[in-house]
């Protein structure tokens, strides 16, 4: 069964695209990732498939029902937008959220203590929300999204403002409820987190999927001629050694997309010698190559 | 339903905790109290002074029925006013610029000239570092009058006894007629209906402050997705208004226990002190003016709460939001401004008019409730109108708050806001 279902959605602001024509499909109990630049359109899509905002056209439903007020309590949604009250406890805060996915009592509380240990928030427990720094906010939020236990989970760039223990921990925590069986979709424009965690993606730009399906499959289609260098010294003049197609070059780092047919060992052959090399790799292409590619400009 | 018991619960929580709420439950009965007992305590307990003023009389006839008619006593039974004789020795303006000393350096507190052609009536001039106390002034030419009119009456050879017999004032009573028969009116009704009134509008106003400022708050808090992720943004709404009602509910109650107790044991504990003040009666309120008070408060609560709910929700901040407030403000201050109106003429067409339309209709009709209990025909379509408005502003606020809520940076324009209300 698929756990999101978006057919031909399309979202207008007066002649403005939003979203243009978007289908995409989530397998149960697998994580999806959203991809595309600052303004493509995911934050629209999402808040679609959350009903906050309804489409013009197409049709979406969400674990095989149209998207109603009782399915909410069985998806945990962290917006983009997102924030606390200020004044409210922790711990109360979590309650109250609870209470509103109708996930009360003794074992409501057992969930919310246990999640607040696992994040090390325990002791800030009966502090106000505003005492807590941005990154133990966002800890929270997220609390708030798994707390009830849902089936889906919807996650609007999850990762923005943490730091890396917290990323590896909510990272190793949405692996940890894909194995459970839990559907997980998030949006992101952080290739290398898409890299370590998504089955799937769907790649948007300027309201529209480019790019979509398998995260194996694309890498494979874009074939196995790109080259990861590492070097110290002056490679000015590298399209003279080779048929190059794309130069991602980062001054030290630099990825390397050659044209079809082009062996890739000529290239290190003409290279040897003239430059320190650290590290010579062949492989298919990165993410953020393809995302570079595909979006056709740099991301951040 | 559940979803919004969560939210009445934790907006009342919130609320009832702040020290604001309990400030402003406590201190505002202690302050009504402090206005109606303050005056009351200070003038059963300053005693006054004697005053000395000095008398020039030119017409030598007028001073000694002048002192003996000035019959004030102070509380503790003293004479209130002590009169010196001055005699004209020297020159007139000699005498007076001698007396002018004496008042400036508190020998006396003012002197009285009776001309000497004071009977034809010549002017009399009453002499004092300052005039303004109209008491004193108005109890001395009172007395003043009467000696000389009496004099005037007696040289024109006739009986002053028998003529202030045929002046006496005519009493003049005032009452009210209501459903239950006729009462004297001691002037209480103005007070109280001052007061309620005043009060309905000051809680009007504070607790669409209060929703505007929590819709700001879950705004720029950017709390409000999260939330909606759970109930719809009309149950929001709905539990917000709801919990903050209650809030406000909370506080009548507790100041009608004040009240209450207030009324029935405030007196005898004033009494029991000071046993001078029996005499200060504390108005009754009929339960009607209650039941009514609580009525309008609800419906008035409801239909500006959703205004101030759908403006705080097109908004990023209170700065931003107060601009837009001021009509609604105004639609609330507008009838106080007319109070005085509708009090002087309760029952003209005008009085009647205003008191139907929604936006004034729960100040001004609570209003002529307390003065006057209109007609059941008035008083229910007064509340129906002001229940079909806001139904359909509880429809259109809706409108606004869903679309506004998830809208940040720049603030809509008018025409913007009004194209939300059609999105589906």
């Amino acid at each position: 069964m698929k756990a999101i279902d978006v057919q031909n959605i399309t979202k207008k602001y007066g002649s403005f695209f939003a979203v243009k024509n978007l289908s995409f499909d989530v397998p149960e109990a697998s994580v999806y990732g959203l991809l595309g630049p600052n303004g493509a359109g995911k934050t629209t899509t999402i808040r679609m498939i959350m009903n906050v905002i309804i489409p013009d056209k197409g049709s979406i439903r969400v674990l095989g029902e149209k998207m109603s007020e009782k399915m909410k309590s069985r998806i945990g949604y962290l917006p983009e937008e997102r924030g606390l009250y200020p004044k409210m406890k922790v711990g109360e805060l979590l309650v109250f959220l609870a209470d509103l996915k109708d996930f009360r009592g003794l074992e409501a509380k057992n969930v919310i203590d246990s999640w607040l240990k696992r994040f090390d928030l325990f002791s800030w427990k009966d502090k106000k929300v505003e005492e807590l720094s941005r990154g133990m906010q966002q800890k929270v939020q997220f609390i708030a999204t798994v707390l009830h236990k849902p089936e889906l989970i919807i996650l609007d760039e999850p990762f923005s403002g943490l730091d890396p223990v917290n990323t590896k921990l909510l990272k190793d925590i949405m692996l940890e409820m894909k194995e459970q069986g839990v559907t997980i979709i998030f949006s992101t424009h952080r290739m290398e987190q898409v890299e370590m965690i998504c089955d799937n993606i769907c790649l948007i730009n300027k309201a529209q999927s480019v790019l979509k399906g398998n995260l194996d499959e694309i890498k494979k289609a874009y074939g196995k001629n790109m080259v990861i260098l590492e070097y110290d010294g002056n490679i000015r003049k590298i399209k003279e050694y080779a048929d190059v197609e794309k130069i991602d070059d980062y001054g030290k780092y630099m990825e390397i997309k050659l044209k079809d047919g082009e062996d890739p060992q000529n290239l290190l052959a003409s290279l040897a010698g003239k430059v320190r090399i650290d590290r010579f790799e062949i492989k298919e292409p990165t993410l953020n190559a393809i995302f570079i590619d595909k979006v056709g400009e740099k991301n951040e | 339903m559940n979803k919004i018991f969560a939210v009445i619960k934790r907006e009342y929580l919130q609320m009832v905790r702040t020290k604001g709420f309990i400030l402003g439950t406590i201190l505002g009965p202690v302050i009504i109290g402090l206005f109606i007992f303050v005056p009351v305590l200070v003038s059963v307990m300053s005693v006054g002074d004697q005053e000395r003023i000095g008398v020039i009389d030119a017409s030598q006839e007028v001073f000694q029925e002048l002192e003996n008619r000035m019959d004030f006593k102070l509380k503790d039974g003293r004479q209130r006013y002590v009169l010196e004789s001055y005699k004209l020795t020297a020159g007139m303006d000699q005498l007076k610029e001698s007396l002018n000393q004496k008042v400036l350096q508190g020998d006396i507190s003012g002197y009285i000239y009776i001309p000497e052609d004071v009977i034809k009536g010549g002017t009399v001039e009453y002499t004092a570092e300052h005039v303004s106390d109209f008491e004193e002034i108005s109890s001395i030419s009172k007395v003043l009058n009467n000696v000389i009119v009496e004099k005037r009456l007696k040289q024109a050879g006739l009986n002053p006894e028998e003529i202030s017999g045929y002046m006496e004032k005519v009493e003049f009573k005032t009452q009210k007629v209501t459903k239950k028969g006729v009462e004297e009116d001691t002037g209480g009704t103005f007070i109280i209906s001052y007061i309620l009134v005043l009060i309905l509008y000051m809680t009007l106003i504070f607790y669409g402050q209060i929703i505007l400022r929590g819709v700001i708050e879950e705004k720029s808090s950017r709390v409000v997705e999260i939330v909606l992720s759970s109930l719809k943004p009309s149950q929001l709404m709905a539990g917000k208004i709801l919990g903050i009602a209650a809030v406000g509910l909370t506080q009548y109650l507790i100041w009608a226990v004040f009240g209450i107790g207030l009324s029935s044991y405030g007196r005898s504990l004033v009494t029991g002190f000071l046993p001078e003040a029996s005499g200060f009666k504390i108005p009754s309120i009929p339960t009607y003016v209650f039941v009514y008070f609580v009525v309008f408060f609800i419906l008035g609560y409801f239909l500006f709460a959703t205004l101030y709910a759908a403006i705080g929700s097109t908004v990023n901040s209170e700065k931003e939001a107060q601009q837009l407030v001021m009509p609604v403000t105004m639609m609330l201050v507008f009838p106080i401004l007319l109070m005085m109106f509708v009090m002087r003429s309760p029952d003209s067409t005008l009085s009647v008019v205003l008191s139907i339309i929604p936006f004034f209709s729960p100040i001004l009709m609570l209003l002529r409730i307390c003065i006057l209990l209109p007609s059941f025909i008035q008083i229910f379509s007064s509340i129906a109108l002001l229940i079909l408005t806001t139904m359909g502003m509880v429809w259109f606020a809706g409108k606004i708050y869903r679309v506004g809520l998830l809208m940040y940076g720049k603030r809509p324009s008018l025409p913007e806001i009004i194209k939300w209300v059609r999105y589906k």
